[in-house]
């Protein structure tokens, strides 16, 4: 048996038919074809699905798909504002791109997100805010060192374009 | 005894003209990456983001017994139940043996798998694999199989493995993977009688897993004339390709691998999976496309880690503060398959030959030993990780006994210029001082009792050192090869087509720059394939700290021949000799008269209503060997009430020739020092010790270092000693980084507190227990 979730995508409204067993990342990646939030380990421990809901960085491994009826979300195909070649990017991923804070590359969608819900309560974070709100996103490739001077670089301003 | 075979350094280093006239413009300078953009907006598709109409998905069932026979496996009620398409178990698979480590031409693999075997020999060996509509459907099919298990015992220990009367695991006598790896130079009984002192200790290292963040995904799919396509998350597209070639008894062309981004691999990724196999199989059987992604606990349980080595160290030390001999006996456990086991062993053996010197008195033996582990691979540092704990470790223990800083004591037997190499050449260049002479300068090395201790009485603070040398590529023990193709299109524009997968490494970018500042084109111009075996020219694969050295070498080769082709074409329109003309901002020009010029567009598009020319730059680059150099700098605070360690800072400092580009060098230092950290404190893949379970087979249990965890990272790249094979001069990083933080933690592990750790990972309870010992 299958549910209608109706949820807010990256802006767009869309109406889903899934599982009630499915989780949101499996929505997401499967139903909505969006692939860009990546399953790491599927039982929120890595955060590289993290998306944000209403407002909050979750793990979208961790929430049913059901449970985002009514509710908005934002993936990181979402994050710059727009999506044709060569528009601008969201200053965070400007600034990861150029600081080389990405390198396989597949926990930077979930970083994004986690360092995009800091940067929408604080958009000045000290260097220990910026730590603790990627804590639950595991890299391994960066040492996370690239990824948290690209997170400080936004908040000075120097990547936005 | 035997003297050292001395090679002359690098013989064949390519003769290529590797000065683009007045300096580099795009190689040694740090662009973002080339693929950056795909990855930051998530639009990068990875193995498991691909779907096909018509899609299976697969699963496989893991062994709950370390050691059994598989008597009997039932289908039925999985077949029964709605949406199974295909079950498959040992008794369907082709019965061809397979090394499941791919790189060729090496005598050191040992083809000892069985695509689904009828005895599981660890805790999670796949004994049957099914495919459904769902994966939902395919894990329940798994609760379906009955298994008829014989239970065999179970061995773990290597020393128990090799005791007579032990589990056989493969038959073999002592259940030895292969002979013992010997080296024995000069006389080291002469030389023990002429030290003034003995060391010896027993070191013992941990079973680390790579962790790459991607679980291990591949899609396979069969057309309707038998030709195999596979995506899939490999450093080694190409052996991918042969090995399925050989099991699956298909034509290499009938087999097309690809692999477009990578979720990092370590080293790892070099092996086939069982998965690879199976999901081919269960494509071929159901006629449908079949997906199949690893959970993260199977990435543990089937995935590979590190070895686990037990090392014993005997280093004789004259009265002058220098080295006399060393004796070694290395003993790493490769679990279930041999995977790369003799591989390590026989790195780990060379590399503690060399770094300090000991007047060439050498005996060393290694052996690889099978046990019912989860299996033990190629992991980032392979065998020198390791050895050169074991050797630096004790190497601080020596400076220590005399009295004398560690630093100055490394500097008087570390090796230089015209010593010998792991390999048995020559070295080239003191690169070993120079990155400890420049870390003790920013370190202020001399000066660093003078730091006041915290106030905290509890708390104790110190700083270690230690040093690695690494090849770049896997010479000798692979002859290495790489190649490239650069096609002109008909705009100016390039495709670049190379074998080696992009791990995460930006090998992509590290290629487009060499072609760029060769051809005198921008960045921007240059679109790279790599990891399609239908369309790239053979690749090995991307391991061994070998893409810029060797790949990096071909595609340098592959865009000098396609210049060379440019500038002959342009001689005609520019009425001048090849010679007398150059490229540069996309064009051809004539060197003492600049304003004489075509552009690259105009040179190539066709003319008088013929179509265009293609015109194709092809490399072929077999190189040696070259050594890349490594010094870190740790500085530790241990909490001797709960035996915390905490690393404070690292600087590491590595010489590696020329960095193709800095800051992507710099990406690979500070996360090989972060696994490092990790391996040297809190990694640990734990295995039961009673029935070969392992125990902490997620990132809960498992713990690597988070964005809190980190220190400060200070890098330092010296481009000294440039290599003459590599492409500008460059060698390798890859694996350079994780090799030295380990030691240099222990060592700061002492200076902090006396204590002297012989043992990784170093946890709070080995801690307090060396410390209870003291």
């Amino acid at each position: 048996m299958k549910c209608i979730v109706s949820t807010t995508i990256n802006g767009e409204q869309r109406e889903l038919a899934i599982e009630p067993f499915r989780s949101l990342l499996d929505v997401l990646r499967n139903e909505a074809e969006l692939t860009g939030s990546k399953k790491g380990c599927d039982v929120g421990d890595c955060g590289a699905c993290t998306v944000i809901m209403d407002g909050k960085p979750v793990n979208s491994c961790l929430i049913l798909g059901v449970e985002a009826d009514g509710s908005e979300i934002t993936t990181i195909e979402g994050l710059a504002a727009e999506t044709a070649p060569g528009a601008p990017l969201h200053p965070l991923q400007e600034s990861i791109l150029q600081q080389g804070g990405a390198q396989c590359g597949f926990c930077t969608p979930g970083i994004l997100m986690a360092a995009k819900a800091l940067f929408d309560e604080t958009p000045n974070p000290t260097e220990e805010e910026a730590r603790f709100a990627i804590a639950g996103n595991l890299c391994r490739c960066t040492g996370y060192t690239k990824i948290i001077d690209a997170m400080m670089t936004t908040a000075a301003g120097e990547a936005v374009r | 005894m035997t003297p050292p075979t001395v090679l002359e350094p690098y013989p064949s280093a390519p003769a290529v003209d590797q000065s683009p006239g007045d300096g580099l413009s795009v190689v040694n300078t740090s662009p973002p990456r080339i693929d950056g953009v795909e990855k930051v907006t998530g639009s990068a598709l990875y193995a498991a983001d691909y779907s096909l109409p018509g899609m299976l998905y697969g699963k496989i069932l893991r062994s709950e017994q370390a050691h059994a026979r598989i008597v009997h496996i039932n289908k039925n009620k999985a077949l029964a139940l709605e949406g199974v398409k295909a079950v498959i178990t040992h008794a369907d698979v082709p019965h061809v043996l397979h090394p499941g480590a791919p790189a060729p031409r090496v005598g050191q693999l040992v083809a000892d798998q069985y695509v689904l075997a009828e005895k599981a020999r660890y805790f999670g060996d796949g004994i049957a694999a099914v495919a459904a509509t769902t994966e939902e459907i395919a894990e329940e099919a798994l609760h379906l199989l009955a298994v008829e298990y014989e239970p065999l015992p179970p061995v773990f220990d290597v020393e128990e493995a090799q005791k007579p009367g032990a589990p056989s695991i493969h038959g073999t006598e002592g259940n030895l993977v292969g002979p013992p790896f010997i080296i024995e130079r000069g006389d080291v009984d002469k030389g023990f009688a002429n030290a003034d002192a003995i060391f010896e200790g027993h070191y013992e290292t941990g079973r680390p897993v790579p962790c790459y963040m991607e679980p291990n995904a591949c899609l396979c799919r069969f057309d309707r004339g038998g030709k195999l396509t596979i995506w899939s998350s490999t450093q080694c597209a190409f052996m991918v390709r042969g090995i399925l070639s050989q099991v699956l008894d298909i034509p290499a062309h009938d087999v097309r691998v690809i692999v477009e981004h990578m979720g990092g691999g370590f080293g790892a990724k070099q092996d086939l999976y069982q998965h690879e196999f199976v999901c081919a199989l269960l494509a071929r059987e159901t006629h449908r496309p079949v997906k199949m992604e690893y959970t993260r606990k199977e990435s543990f349980l089937g995935g590979r880690s590190r070895h686990p080595t037990k090392i014993y160290l005997k280093q004789g030390l004259a009265k002058d503060g220098t080295l006399t001999a060393r004796e070694v006996r290395y003993k790493s456990n490769t679990g279930g398959y041999a995977s790369h086991g003799l591989g390590i062993t026989a790195v780990g053996c060379l590399d503690i030959a060399s770094l300090y010197r000991c007047e060439e008195n050498l005996k060393i033996e290694g052996i690889a030993v099978y046990t019912n582990n989860p299996i033990a691979g190629a992991y980032r540092g392979f065998g020198a990780v390791q050895a050169f704990f074991a050797l630096e470790t004790q190497i601080d223990e020596m400076a220590v006994a005399r009295g004398e800083d560690p630093l100055d004591f490394r500097l008087k037997n570390i090796v230089g210029d015209g010593d010998l190499s792991p390999s048995e050449h020559k070295i080239l260049g003191d690169g070993l001082a120079a990155c400890l002479k420049r870390g003790a300068e920013e370190t202020n090395w001399y000066e660093r009792k003078k730091v006041e201790q915290p106030k905290e009485k509890f708390l104790k603070r110190g700083w270690g050192v230690a040093t690695e040398m690494h090849s770049s590529g896997a010479y000798p023990d692979i002859n290495e090869q790489s190649n490239a193709i650069v096609k002109m299109n008909e705009d100016g524009t390039v495709n670049l087509l190379i074998g080696m997968a992009d791990l995460g490494t930006g090998t992509r970018t590290m290629a487009a720059q060499i072609t760029a500042e060769t051809l005198g084109i921008p960045l921007k111009d240059i679109s790279v394939i790599d990891g399609d075996t239908d369309i790239a020219p053979f690749d090995i694969g991307a391991y061994a700290s070998r893409t810029t050295f060797v790949g990096g070498g071909a595609v340098l080769k592959a865009a000098n021949h396609l210049k060379r082709q440019l500038l002959e074409l342009a001689s005609k329109p520019l009425n001048t000799r090849w010679e007398e003309l150059a490229l540069g901002s996309g064009r051809v020009f004539v060197k003492k008269s600049p304003n004489l010029e075509i552009s690259l567009k105009d040179l190539v598009a066709g003319e008088g209503g013929r179509p265009p020319r293609t015109v194709i730059g092809q490399g072929n680059n077999e190189p040696t060997v070259a050594y890349s150099f490594g010094a870190h700098f740790a500085e530790v605070e241990v909490d001797i009430e709960t035996g915390q360690v905490r690393v404070l800072q690292v600087v590491a400092v590595h010489e590696i020739g020329k960095a193709i580009n800095p800051n992507a060098v710099a990406g690979q230092i500070e996360g090989g020092v972060q696994q490092g950290i990790g391996h040297s404190l809190t990694e640990d893949f734990i295995i039961d010790k009673k029935t070969g379970r392992p125990l902490n087979p997620s990132f809960v249990d498992y713990k690597m270092p988070l964005a809190l965890d980190m220190p400060k990272i200070k890098t330092i790249i010296l481009e000294e000693f440039p290599d003459p094979g590599g492409p500008f001069g460059a060698k390798g990083i890859g694996e350079d980084p994780i090799i030295p933080i380990g030691p240099a933690i222990g060592n700061a592990v002492y200076d902090a507190t006396g204590v002297r750790m012989r043992k990784l990972p170093i946890t709070p309870e080995k801690f307090l227990k060396a410390l209870a010992e003291v």
